[in-house]
């Protein structure tokens, strides 16, 4: 890490100046800094101070969203109702005569108790969120607010997959745009064609491409194809609604992962390269040990914005899914604007907000974007 | 540069072009979709199976329509939007890049108190769901009395500003600081030297973060659609394609969104045409070996 010497160099030369001319020059320095900062923070003092700090303040009220309805104080009520989780165990279903496991005849699988009957009914009712089994036990995952609970799973799993695959296929592209061939200048634009699509219309469009009959293009293509029976229901079947949201989501934002690498791999000085290749090194070392290294820095904050945004899901999800399967931010809307419930959005708001700081932060220490001097 | 592409051999370039003939048809095929059905009336939209080209149901011939677009075009919304859309992205990327490289400059290359501090304070700006500050926002922009496009370019800055300020900061940290400190003895002022050496050599990444940022607020819905409420005539594009009603009630002009789709994207596909050789024009050769 060639900056990371550099820097320590300069800081032995700082220490080594006079006292009296570091003082003057690192007061310089920060008044300098300060006029420059400014703008950004007179910006966020005026846009941006006074509705992030409502948010915080309001996700421990009751607040009504559009209403002249009173405002109460309630602590952490919000946050309990959505965060409130309970894991218990369901009892198989004995058969009174026999003594033996109950088996459904319909289906051929083992009875269990109705979750509404074990998950606990305070403060408030635990509805099932999930089943699943585990060293022969079965377990039911309860809520008090289930729909909440799904839009996270959704939401991280939507999340950590896109980003992913965000990350490679916008690698692998950065790096052939990057090589030197004929049309290089069309491709970059034309590369960056899905990211200019608006997104609301983007996903309208999907919706069409994956329609539930013939006329949508992915269920003619694979008719033809002779793949698939019958057409596949992709935004209505739960099978096929979260990959579908990715596979939207990886398609739209490529671009943007693709064009920020690019701009990495430019600000790479040749010479690195000219002296790796004079010593023998060879292209896929040179990739290890010159090119990722230097990427890091662009890739982190690729990575933290795309992860931001993925976090955020809003377009995709309300256009194309609706009701039938949230994600945080299209959860915290369907609560603020379909239930008015101004305090419960607010917190999931909150608790959107210490998710992305989270991973912000990781990413951060992992990548180690943060060290500085 | 020439040294490193002269021995590719035959199988290399083959699987090579492979691989961009692949890639183009990845990310450009949904796009060419939505023009397919641009090009479509009404009945050859609902034709099953779907068909590639826009075809006549009864005889199959190849018969597309530009109804659509005439349509699109006599809307006065659409237009007004385009103008809109070209005023607010412009003057949100043109603020958020000249805030941005500032604050960059002082957070990638300058040592002060509180630096780490202000970084997050900057990117927590944007980590809460547009939904959920929008009421505060309003709230705002109601007291301080803004006109609709004012409005819209200092509410992008929630999203813009952060962006660009990271990415430059990453890029800034990047360059030697012997380059600094060389224009310095030289008797430049820092100053000086932000902004006749750093922010030249710094050119793919201001070009970059630019157009996302430009494209970002270009196609920004829930904020555009609820600052313009009050005043229709500052609609943006993505606000007045949801405001296509179609002459049919209830019915839903899909052929008409996806002409207007189409339309808007083209001018920005221009635009990165303009500005990519600048992407690449970044370091010229021993611009660094200072």
């Amino acid at each position: 890490m060639g900056s990371n010497n550099d820097s320590t160099v300069t800081k032995k030369k700082a220490s080594s100046r006079k006292p009296k001319g570091l003082s003057n020059l690192a007061k310089r320095e920060e008044r300098l800094a300060l006029r420059l900062l400014l703008p950004a923070l007179l910006i966020i003092a005026l846009i941006a101070f006074y509705p992030l700090a409502q948010v915080f303040y309001t996700s421990f009220t009751d607040r009504v969203f559009a209403s002249g309805q009173e405002t109460n104080f309630i602590g952490f009520d919000n946050y309990r109702r959505l965060l409130s989780v309970h894991v218990t165990t369901l009892d198989p279903v004995l058969d009174e005569a026999t003594g033996e496991i109950m088996i459904d005849p319909d289906t051929g699988k083992e009875v269990y108790e109705r979750p509404l009957d074990v998950l606990p009914r305070e403060p408030s009712r635990f509805r099932e969120v999930n089943q699943f089994s585990l060293f022969g036990n079965r377990y039911v995952i309860g809520a008090t607010d289930p729909s909440f609970i799904q839009s996270v799973s959704n939401t991280v799993v939507f999340t950590v997959v896109s980003v992913f695959l965000e990350l490679a296929l916008g690698l692998a592209i950065a790096l052939v745009v990057n090589s030197k061939f004929r049309f290089r200048g069309s491709m970059r634009a034309a590369m960056l064609v899905p990211w200019a699509v608006i997104t609301v219309v983007s996903a309208r469009m999907w919706e069409w491409m994956l329609a539930p009959s013939r006329v949508g293009m992915f269920n003619a293509l694979f008719d033809w194809m002779g793949a698939i029976d019958s057409p596949i229901a992709f935004l209505a079947a739960g099978t096929y609604q979260l990959p579908a949201m990715i596979a939207v989501d990886v398609w739209k934002t490529t671009p943007f992962m693709a064009l920020l690498l690019l701009a990495g791999l430019q600000t790479m000085p040749e010479d690195i390269f000219e002296a790796a290749e004079i010593d023998g090194a060879g292209k896929i070392r040179q990739f290890v040990t010159i090119t990722l290294p230097l990427l890091k820095p662009a890739m982190a904050v690729a990575l933290i914005f795309r992860t931001l945004d993925a976090l955020r899901v809003f377009d995709i999800f309300q256009v194309m899914l609706g009701q039938a399967q949230y994600s945080m931010a299209s959860y915290n809307y369907f609560q603020l604007i379909g239930n008015r419930a101004m305090g419960l959005a607010s917190a999931i708001g909150v608790i959107i907000f210490i998710l992305i700081f989270g991973f912000a932060i990781a990413y951060i220490k992992m990548l180690g974007v943060d060290r500085n001097e | 540069m020439n040294k490193r592409s002269s021995p590719f051999n035959l199988i290399k370039r083959v699987a090579f072009n492979f691989m961009i003939i692949f890639i183009l048809v990845y990310l450009l095929f949904p796009f060419y979709w939505a023009v397919n059905s641009s090009l479509k009336t009404e009945s050859q939209l609902f034709m099953t199976p779907a068909t590639a080209l826009p075809r006549d149901p009864a005889t199959l011939e190849l018969s597309p329509t530009l109804q659509n677009y005439s349509a699109v075009l006599q809307d006065g919304q659409f237009l007004r939007g385009l103008a809109n859309s070209t005023i607010v992205a412009t003057s949100t990327t043109v603020l958020a890049l000249i805030a941005g490289s500032f604050a960059a400059f002082a957070l990638g290359k300058l040592r002060f108190r509180g630096r780490k501090p202000a970084l997050y304070l900057i990117l927590a700006m944007t980590m809460f769901p547009q939904v959920t500050v929008l009421t505060g926002l309003y709230a705002v922009i109601t007291a301080l009395g803004f006109p609709a496009r004012i409005s819209l370019i200092f509410s992008y800055m929630i999203f813009t500003l952060p962006f660009t300020t990271w990415v430059l900061t990453a890029f800034f940290k990047e360059l030697p600081d012997a380059l600094m400190e060389s224009a310095q003895v030289d008797g430049a002022t820092p100053f000086q030297t932000f902004r006749s050496i750093l922010l030249p050599l710094t050119a793919p990444a201001l070009v970059t973060t630019g157009l996302l940022a430009f494209i970002a607020a270009w196609n920004e819905y829930l904020f555009a659609l609820t600052f313009t409420s009050i005043d229709p005539s500052a609609r943006t594009v993505p606000v007045a394609i949801a405001y296509f009603a179609g002459a049919v009630a209830r019915q839903e002009p899909f052929g008409e969104i996806m002409a207007a789709a189409s339309l808007v994207t083209i001018p920005l596909v221009v635009l990165v045409l303009i500005f990519q050789r600048r992407i690449v024009a970044g370091l010229t050769a021993g611009a660094v070996k200072g």
